[in-house]
């Protein structure tokens, strides 16, 4: 078994193509995701902040102070509202970026006339920071009447301060800096990892069985003095061995650029989050994922062999993509706990025990449902690989 | 010696009207069934080369595999010195080295690791292969290339490989599925001399083939199978005796006999 198993192996690492799925894209997808996400965000918000802006304002006279303020704004242009065009028609037209509408009844006296409504026409379908921009001009005029009536009605600071909030909701939460993150990282780390897992068992899979085929190399093999089931393990600890390796080098690439994006952006909540995880729990986050890629591996290597093709293998095997979501979706429903049945339910228990020792909050005693519904499930699809490698029917399609 | 008596195997067919209308003419689709094999049974001494000939789609490369122990047949029994190759056929694979028709190498490793592997599955010790595989090289003439990745081999490379990774663990009986199709001129001579080679070391060859030039130059008996069944089973002056005039004749007098 090991002589196969080794020689898989050989050939695994000699290909290209599995190599780059197995290791350099999990290696190099985090920091383009966190790099890309950073970079265009960024950039974004910086053009929306200091791009110029053309506007018209209707009204401008009963505002005087807001009208100057936007007058004197630099990045501010002013345009004429044509007279034959409704406001609406003329943004939608891209004829300027947002139209300010000044009630003609505006007073600068709140106590006297109430609040003012000013509308603003703007096209939100992309990402702007026009109220952003307009607020910066208006909070400073709108404190200031704030401030002038407040001081009419002879109201000191301290008692301003309790009139703007007579109430306060002050949170206090109780769960700690792990738990808040984990629930939030847990379930996306469970999503991650058996993506990935899978993804780079795939084509070892796929080239396993179905290429053997396609290459004329499984006949003489199955003639070959070895014993069935000594060939499926082979193969089997293969697919698992890229699957298993897929997913820690994507956990670690995680782990890695976390840190570094942590420390370096001295975002504190990461570092010690990162740090909070102990030994034990990575350890048992990584048993649990044996059994899972022990599932995946024999769903891999039966549909594989089936196949004719290793184009027909991956076919098969695209599917199996949207089947294994769904136990992972369950897991990031709100509500859904590692208890009673939930903790029996295959797939869906280990995304949520990932999730609980990430958050720090594993019930241990559940590790025996865990590990024995999912060791039962992996042995069981096991023996039908034996069996299925055994078919005549399945061998020579 | 190698005895296959009234050998027989059936396929189930999922879907009968889309197989090809000479197909579904065919006599041997009964029902959901196509009786590929229907009754086979040769002989071959030690030391003997068989030719097992028939029209394409006959049954040839269906016996061969049975033979080879990859499909288990239906009825029938197939024995190497007396031993049944169908009731332990673990224990029969040590003893066979066969080449499929389709036969291919694991192109992301060199020859020498392709043969390697099988003589290791083989159960042989490092040394062992690696005295075999030097004998086996300068025979076949491999040493050139021999290190090299297989993705990069020509057909007679591959052809030449295939064939010293069928005999590395020095098997009784050998079984080569059309050794020589696709082969250029060169290729194929390398093939035909190694079966004489094994003739001579009183290894029994059985080689499907459809030319039968090769039969005249090697074979001491004659197998034509036609509709799956033994159309023909005995010597090659036997064979060439159906019709003086040539090695053609006497072959589309056996399956002429058979179709009637």
């Amino acid at each position: 078994m090991w002589m196969v198993y080794l020689k898989e192996l050989k050939e695994v690492i000699r290909d290209k193509k599995t190599m780059f799925f197995m290791i350099l894209l999990p290696l190099l997808i985090f920091p383009v995701i966190f790099g890309g996400v950073v970079y265009f965000t960024s950039k974004a918000t910086e053009e929306a902040k200091t791009k110029t802006l053309t506007y018209a304002i209707e009204n401008p006279q009963a505002a005087s102070q807001l009208n100057e303020a936007l007058l004197s704004e630099k990045g501010l242009e002013r345009i004429d509202l044509p007279e034959n065009q409704t406001i609406t028609d003329w943004i939608k037209a891209e004829q300027a970026d947002f139209v300010l509408v000044v009630p003609e009844d505006y007073s600068n006296k709140p106590l006297e006339t109430g609040s003012n409504e000013l509308q603003l026409y703007y096209n939100g379908a992309g990402f702007n920071a026009i109220k952003q921009r307009l607020n910066t001009l208006i909070e400073p005029i709108a404190t200031a009447s704030r401030t002038q009536a407040f001081e009419s009605l002879q109201v000191n600071e301290t008692q301003q301060q309790k009139l703007l909030e007579p109430i306060i909701l002050t949170e206090v939460n109780v769960a700690d800096k792990r738990e808040n993150l984990g629930e939030i990282v847990g379930g996306m780390v469970a999503y991650v990892v058996f993506i990935l897992c899978l993804q780079g068992a795939m084509i070892p899979a796929a080239d396993l069985g179905a290429g053997e085929k396609e290459r004329g190399t499984l006949e003489t093999l199955l003639i070959s003095p070895i014993d069935r089931h000594k060939l499926v393990l082979g193969k089997f600890f293969t697919i698992a061995t890229a699957g298993v390796t897929t997913s820690l080098v994507t956990v670690l690439s995680m782990a890695v650029w976390g840190i570094l994006v942590g420390q370096s952006l001295a975002i504190e909540a990461i570092t010690e989050f990162m740090g909070a995880i102990g030994f034990v729990d990575f350890l048992l986050i990584f048993l649990m994922l044996v059994p899972v890629v022990a599932i995946f591996s024999a769903i891999l290597l039966s549909l594989s062999i089936y196949a004719k093709t290793f184009k027909e293998a991956q076919g098969y095997m695209g599917p199996m993509m949207m089947v294994i979501i769904v136990p992972i979706i369950l897991a990031l429903m709100p509500g859904i706990k590692l208890e009673g049945v939930w903790a029996w339910v295959p797939l869906t228990n280990v995304a949520l025990a990932m999730k609980e020792l990430i958050k720090g909050t594993m019930d241990y005693f559940q590790l025996i449902a865990i590990f024995g519904s999912t060791a039962i499930i992996a042995g069981l699809l096991l023996g039908f690989c034996v069996f299925w490698f055994n078919k005549e029917k399945v061998l020579f399609r | 010696m190698i005895e296959i008596t009234q050998l027989a195997k059936k396929f189930a067919v999922e879907n009968p009207k889309k197989l090809s209308e000479q197909e579904q003419k065919d006599p041997r689709l009964k029902g959901k069934y196509f009786h590929s094999v229907r009754d086979v049974s040769l002989k071959c001494e030690k030391g003997q080369v068989l030719g097992l000939l028939g029209p394409n789609g006959a049954g040839k490369t269906t016996t061969l595999r049975m033979l080879s122990t990859a499909l288990k047949p239906d009825s029938g029994d197939i024995k190497i010195d007396g031993r049944s190759v169908v009731s332990t056929p673990l224990i029969a694979r040590k003893s066979i080295g066969f080449l499929s028709g389709a036969t291919g190498l694991y192109g992301r490793l060199t020859g020498r690791e392709n043969i390697t592997y099988f003589g290791q599955l083989h159960g042989m010790s490092k040394k062992v292969i690696s005295n075999k595989i030097d004998e086996l090289a300068s025979l076949l003439e491999l040493e050139t290339f021999l290190d090299r990745k297989c993705d990069n081999y020509s057909t007679g490379m591959k052809q030449k490989t295939a064939i010293a990774r069928a005999v590395i663990h020095d098997p009784d009986l050998v079984v080569l599925d059309e050794p020589t199709t696709g082969l250029d001129i060169m290729a194929a001579q390398t093939v035909l001399d190694f079966i004489q080679r094994l003739k001579s070391k009183g290894i029994p060859v059985i080689f499907s083939t459809h030319h039968l030039q090769e039969v005249a130059e090697l074979c001491d008996r004659v197998c034509v199978i036609s509709h799956g069944q033994t159309g023909f089973d005995g010597t090659l002056n036997e064979f060439k005796a159906l019709a003086p005039a040539s090695l053609n004749q006497s072959f589309l007098s056996v399956i002429a006999g058979s179709n009637n």
